[in-house]
C-alpha cells in the first residue's frame, strides 16, 4: 500500500517529459477502451448516414462582403430551380441550373469574360446545386481568368446569406 | 473500480436496447439510370418494430430535383411502408447524392430523425471537354479544339457538327476508336458574337442524339458583356441529353 502511494504522488521525469505511474495510465486506457465501445458502434449503425462530398475548399468559396466588393466584375449565377428563381434572386444574376443545363448554359456565358468573377449561389439548405454548377463550370466549360486561374466560385451561406445582408 | 466499471458497461448496454421503433431495410439506394431516362426512383421500405405508432412528422428532400413522400402518415406496430424518392435527372451528368430527411415523433431524439441517401450514376453518352470555347476580341482567329470520347455503352461510328452561325465553321475528325476532334475556328473576331453548334452522333439511328459546344467572341476589355449578341436557338430546338 505504501509502495502505490508512492508510485502515484510521484510522476518521474526524464529528459524532461514527465511519466505518470503506470497504475494511472491503466486507468486511462481502460477508459478509452470503454469510450471506443460506443463510438465504434455507433460508427457502424450510421455508416450509411456520413456525408458524402468533402466540404468545399476555402478557395472556391466567397462571402456576400467579397463578392459585393467584386461589383461590376463579377456574374451572379442562381443554381436554384426555375421556381425559386422566379420567387426571387439577387439583382442581375442569371438563372443557370442543371434541370436545363443545354438551355441555360448558352444565356450564360456571352455574359462572361476571362475578367469576370463567376458567383454561384443556392438555397443555404441545399447548396450542393451550387457545388455542382460551379464544378461544371470549371470543368466542362473550363472557365479561368485571364491568367488561367479559377474564376468561379461558391456563395459561403447561399440565398438566405445574401437576404440577411440586404435587409 | 469494478463497481465503477460495471455501472458503466451496463449503462452503455441500457443505451443500446433502446432501440428505434422504425427500422429501415436501407437508408442509401444505388440507382443506375439508363442513358435518356428522365427520372430515377428509389424505395426506401420500412417496418415499425416497436409497441406503439410511428407518426412521420415530414418527408423533406435536399434538393428541388427530388420528390419525397411517405406512402402513410402514421404507422401501426408490425406495420411496413416505404418512402418514394423521385429524382428529377435534368442535364445531370456523373455521380449525384441527393438526401431525404424523415422525421418522426419516436421519442428517442436519435432515431426521431433519419436521412436516406439516394445516390445515382448518370451515364452519358459522350464526354465533350471543353463545351466552350472562346476568343478575345481581336485576337488571331486560330481554331481550337473540343475532344469528344464516346462511351462504352454509346458506339456511335460517325459525329456531324451543325452551325447555324455564318462566323464560326467545325470540323470534324477521328481521333481512334469512339473519339473525335472538332475544331472550330471563327472567321474573325473583331465583333463579339456567340453560338451554339450542335453534335450529332449516328447512334441511335432511330433517334440520333445530340450535343452542344458554345463558341464566342468576346468583346474588348471595358465593353460591357451584354453587347455579345446571345446565340440563337440551337439549330435542332431544345438540348437533349
Amino acid at each position: 500500500m505504501r509502495w502505490r502511494l508512492r508510485r502515484r504522488t510521484r510522476p518521474v521525469q526524464r529528459n524532461n517529459e514527465i511519466f505518470v505511474s503506470g497504475h494511472w495510465l491503466r486507468q486511462a486506457a481502460v477508459l478509452v477502451l470503454f469510450a471506443l465501445v460506443p463510438a465504434i458502434g455507433e460508427a457502424i449503425y450510421f455508416r450509411d448516414k456520413v456525408s458524402w462530398q468533402s466540404p468545399i475548399p476555402a478557395s472556391e468559396l466567397v462571402t456576400v462582403d467579397q463578392a459585393r466588393a467584386w461589383g461590376d466584375s463579377s456574374i451572379w449565377v442562381d443554381a436554384r430551380p426555375d421556381e425559386e428563381f422566379a420567387r426571387g434572386h439577387v439583382t442581375g444574376a442569371v438563372s443557370l441550373n442543371e434541370d436545363r443545363w443545354n438551355e441555360l448554359l448558352p444565356q450564360f456565358l456571352p455574359k462572361w469574360s476571362p475578367d469576370k468573377k463567376v458567383v454561384v449561389y443556392c438555397s443555404a439548405q441545399s447548396c450542393n446545386v451550387a457545388r455542382e454548377v460551379a464544378k461544371r463550370l470549371r470543368d466542362e466549360a473550363q472557365l479561368k481568368d485571364g491568367e488561367g486561374k479559377n474564376c468561379v466560385f461558391v456563395l459561403q451561406g447561399g440565398w438566405e446569406e445574401w437576404l440577411k445582408k440586404n435587409r | 473500480m469494478k463497481t465503477r466499471i460495471l455501472t458503466f458497461t451496463l449503462s452503455i448496454f441500457l443505451c443500446a436496447a433502446a432501440r428505434a421503433e422504425l427500422k429501415w431495410e436501407q437508408t442509401t439506394a444505388d440507382l443506375h439510370p439508363a442513358i435518356g431516362d428522365k427520372q430515377a426512383v428509389a424505395h426506401f421500405k420500412y417496418q415499425n418494430v416497436g409497441t406503439t405508432p410511428v407518426h412521420f412528422k415530414s418527408v423533406h428532400a435536399s434538393c428541388g430535383c427530388t420528390a419525397a413522400q411517405s406512402q402513410k402518415e402514421q404507422v401501426a406496430p408490425g406495420e411496413k411502408g416505404e418512402v418514394t424518392a423521385t429524382f428529377s435527372i435534368g442535364d445531370r451528368t456523373g455521380q449525384q447524392v441527393k438526401t431525404v430527411t424523415v422525421q418522426t415523433d419516436d421519442p428517442n431524439p436519435t432515431q426521431a430523425t433519419t436521412i436516406l441517401t439516394l445516390r445515382a450514376m448518370i451515364g452519358t453518352p459522350f464526354e465533350i471537354k471543353p463545351t466552350f470555347v472562346y476568343w478575345q476580341s481581336g485576337e488571331e482567329p486560330k481554331p481550337k479544339t473540343v475532344v469528344v470520347k464516346a462511351s462504352k455503352d454509346f458506339p456511335a461510328k460517325n459525329l456531324t457538327v451543325k452551325s447555324n452561325s455564318q462566323v464560326f465553321t467545325a470540323k470534324v475528325e477521328p481521333a481512334g476508336a469512339g473519339e473525335w476532334k472538332i475544331e472550330i475556328q471563327p472567321k474573325e473576331t473583331s465583333h463579339p458574337t456567340a453560338t451554339a453548334l450542335m453534335i450529332q452522333s449516328d447512334f441511335p439511328k432511330e433517334a440520333p442524339r445530340s450535343f452542344y459546344v458554345n463558341a464566342q467572341v468576346n468583346p474588348p476589355v471595358n465593353v460591357p458583356a451584354n453587347a455579345v449578341a446571345t446565340p440563337a436557338k440551337n439549330p435542332a430546338g431544345p438540348a437533349q441529353q
